[in-house]
């Protein structure tokens, strides 16, 4: 019986942690936001060197061939700067698909390239007023030879000018089902129409990619044609690890943050942080914060080790994460008063990113259903 | 990372558990677990299961071997807990002798004490209660009024102890009194060994709000006892009692324990639960409720597994026992609240009318109410986490 991250993985952490921090946290997502994509190209430059893309990829091409749970530290900490990028899509949504499914000349292709930082990639799944149900997919891929030609509009695709490939889900047969979706990797240079899109949380850039008469190579399909549902649900799981363990990072910041102020802003003649109203919404977080980190510890080990309750551990996860973050970022912005509500302090990353990740790559009703689903109830 | 336990591990839980099939009361595996409704027969009962589990080694398995205890480690700790869980084992009427007294005794009890109390404890000869709480002092012990007067030889007792969990069955009482009054309010207690068969104590049941009678309400009238019945120091009570936090070594295990079974039960009560002819774990409502349960017992195991970690590592407890006491407690209500509307318009029957069995979710839904007020309410909790583990300023008045 030992649940505790081992000392490599403590270790790992604890550089991301000393980077980020030198990196200034938070600034390089408020640099981001400002339209600076430097900073973050730095801070990203950094985590290339030390070797977070590669963690996961395999040892053939040119990865640690390390598992999720030596991501979750480096999560925690880009959690707790609320940190841009493509950082979940790539390494924990399309590195274990590609060695899954990829075909050999996919693998050479992409995994080499993730892994020493020159590629990024990012997921183009939901459609206009959409949802993430296979039923819903109506951008259309026509053989032609070759080829595949695709045509229709992709909504909410995060950070397209930082990714170089995307995964898009496309219908591949006429009927409606599950049966006829498909998955490929389409790279950047071939899409030409993209508008950009506002969003509540702009260390997150969102756009629509209109595809019209876009021409993609067999080559590009990810796995077999019309199973391209099946291998999107294998990739939720280790994207939804991932995710528990990014949330967990940002309300870990946000306990910090809560508590450092209840225990400096006076009122009253006394600290805030000794009124129970206080104090008792700060120890609900901590709280909710032990329970969320166990839980992600548990679900990243159960990826990896492939455990029998993966499913339920990996998604149940996942709903009382979000929810718990969702509660503590709102709570925090109330501790810290009206200071919370500006734009000057951190508070409102937290609000917004949280709200971000709600639905994100399934709806929160969507994991009810597949946590139930993975119970047999 | 590793959730398995050892192969000697594993040895120690099949020899508990070829033990526990051996030896458990008649019937009690195959689910016939009534307790004796008379309280003498009650008392009999369960001090017989006591004897029992010491004479086979397994009364209190983490003490010394010289008491009658197996030396066992903090997993193998773990382990009996799981298993007594497991098998619903009949309830500890010990636990403060084995859990609390016993273990202080060894530390720093005097010869005559180790002698005359330890091995009766473990054998259920003698049962203990915990005279902590009074009308005016519940949560803040400090207040306690009870006082205890030299008087030539001997130590006169007067003042009232509340909510005496099993008062009405104990031999011996671990009781605080107040022998001076000090600068300070934690100054100037004192731990008695008190003998509950005497004169000068009167002990009147209360009624939970679950219709049952486990606590009590304690009179001293100048009940008597000598210096030898004193454990640490005159006056030094105080550090007596956190001298005791240090002997919780597994926590709340059992609870966690309990938690995942009694989830696991729900789970099958929501299937075999029909409404107009469905099960109501189809339900979306319903369906969710258990979701977030689910994480929730599941968390609390865990969170339960990552302290015990740290502990295995530190050699001693922190003060993440706290959260994992609020984590359980409030989990285990909730647990029982959705047991109730699971049951719809049904779920107000009680005891012969209950719809299911012998109103186990009803009268478990009452008594969890219990859960986050004794041993330190949910509030007293907070502050714990808010002050020890965050560092946030004391309480008012503190
Ligand atoms: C099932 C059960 C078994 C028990 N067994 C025993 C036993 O064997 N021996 C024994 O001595 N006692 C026992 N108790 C008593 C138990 O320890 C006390 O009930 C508990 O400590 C609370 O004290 P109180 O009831 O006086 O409530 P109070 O302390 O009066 O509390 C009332 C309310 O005020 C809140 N409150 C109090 N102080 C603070 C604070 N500083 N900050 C915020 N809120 C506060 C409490 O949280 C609570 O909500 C038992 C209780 C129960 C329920």
């Amino acid at each position: 019986m030992d649940f505790a991250l081992n000392k490599e993985q403590e270790l790992f952490g604890s550089y991301v942690r000393k980077y980020l921090t030198e990196q200034g946290t938070t600034n390089i997502a408020r640099a981001f936001i400002n339209g600076d994509r430097q900073r973050f190209d730095q801070a990203f430059q950094g985590l290339v060197e030390l070797g977070y893309p590669s963690i996961n990829v395999s040892e053939d091409y040119a990865g640690m061939g390390l598992g999720l749970l030596d991501m979750v530290l480096p999560l925690e900490e880009m959690g707790r700067s609320v940190l841009p990028g493509l950082f979940l899509e790539t390494n924990s949504f399309a590195v274990p698909l590609i060695e899954k499914y990829g075909t050999e000349k996919q693998k050479q292709k992409y995994l080499p390239a993730i892994a020493d930082g020159s590629l990024q990639i990012s997921v183009a799944w939901i459609e206009p007023k959409g949802s993430y149900k296979a039923s819903s997919i109506q951008v259309s891929g026509v053989e032609k030879g070759d080829d595949f030609v695709l045509n229709g509009v992709k909504s909410l695709v995060a950070d397209v000018e930082l990714a170089d490939t995307f995964l898009v889900p496309i219908r591949t047969t006429s009927s409606s089902h599950e049966e006829g979706i498909s998955l490929f990797l389409v790279d950047k240079a071939m899409i030409k129409n993209v508008t950009q899109q506002q969003s509540i949380d702009e260390t997150r850039k969102l756009s629509q990619i209109h595809f019209e008469d876009v021409i993609v190579n067999k080559e590009q399909l990810l796995g077999e044609l019309n199973e391209g549902d099946n291998i999107l649900e294998e990739g939720l799981l280790s994207f939804n690890a991932s995710i528990c363990a990014i949330m967990v990072g940002c309300m870990a910041a946000i306990v910090d943050m809560a508590a450092e102020y209840a225990k400096i802003r006076e009122q009253f003649g006394q600290p805030i942080g000794r009124f129970q109203a206080i104090k008792h919404a700060i120890a609900n977080m901590k709280v909710d914060l032990e329970l969320s980190r166990s839980l992600s510890y548990y679900a990243n080990w159960a990826y990896d080790t492939a455990a029998e309750d993966r499913q339920e551990s990996i998604f149940a996860g996942r709903i009382f994460i979000h929810n718990a973050l969702q509660k503590a970022a709102a709570a925090n912005v109330q501790i810290h008063g009206g200071i919370g509500f500006t734009e000057e302090l951190d508070c409102h990353l937290y609000v917004k990113r949280a709200r971000y990740y709600e639905h994100y790559l399934g709806s929160r009703e969507s994991y009810y259903e597949k946590a139930a689903a993975a119970l047999g109830w | 990372m590793d959730f398995s336990f050892s192969k000697k591990e594993e040895k120690f839980r099949q020899e508990l558990r070829t033990w526990l099939e051996e030896n458990l009361p008649q019937g009690w595996l195959h689910g016939d677990r009534e307790l004796p409704e008379d309280i003498n027969e009650y008392s009999r009962f369960l001090r017989d299961w006591q004897r029992k589990l010491y004479e086979g080694g397994w009364g209190a398995i983490a003490w010394p071997k010289a008491y009658g205890g197996r030396e066992a480690s903090l997993i193998e700790e773990i382990i009996y807990q799981q298993e007594m869980v497991r098998v619903s084992a009949p309830p500890l009427v010990n636990y403060v002798g084995i859990h609390m007294v016993a273990p202080l005794l060894m530390q720093m009890g005097s010869g005559e004490q180790k002698s005359a109390y330890i091995t009766k404890i473990i054998s259920g000869e003698e049962i203990w209660c915990q005279g902590y709480s009074e009308p005016n002092a519940g949560s803040d012990l400090t207040a306690i009024q009870t006082t205890a007067v030299k008087k030539g030889d001997r130590w006169v007792i007067n003042g009232q102890k509340v909510w005496t969990s099993f008062g009405h069955l104990a031999d011996r009482c671990f009781l605080l009194a107040r022998t001076s009054k000090g600068e300070k309010k934690h100054h100037g207690i004192t731990v008695f060994l008190l003998d509950m068969h005497q004169e000068g104590v009167e002990t009147r049941p209360i009624i939970q709000m679950d219709g049952e009678h486990e606590f009590n309400e304690v009179y001293l009238n100048d009940a008597i006892a000598y210096d030898s019945d004193i454990v640490g120091e005159i006056d030094r009570g105080w550090q007596v009692m956190i001298a005791l936090l240090m002997h919780e070594r597994t926590g709340i295990g059992g609870q966690v324990f309990t938690l995942e079974q009694q989830f696991q039960d729900l789970v099958t009560m929501a299937k075999e639960w029909t409404e107009d002819g469905q099960s109501v774990i189809k339900k979306e409502s319903v369906r969710n409720a258990l979701i977030d349960l689910y994480a929730k017992s599941r968390g609390s195991l865990l969170n339960y597994y990552r302290n015990l970690t740290k502990t295995l590592k530190k050699g001693q407890p922190g003060s993440e026992g706290s959260l994992d006491k609020l984590i359980v407690s409030e989990a285990t209500q909730e647990l029982f609240a959705l047991s109730l509307s699971i049951q719809g318009p049904h779920g107000i029957l009680w005891k012969q009318d209950a719809a299911i069995g012998d109103s186990y979710w009803q009268n478990k839904y009452l008594y969890s109410f219990g859960m986050t007020i004794g041993g330190g309410t949910s509030e007293v909790q907070r502050n714990t986490i808010a002050e020890r583990i965050l560092g946030l300023p004391k309480d008012l008045g503190r």
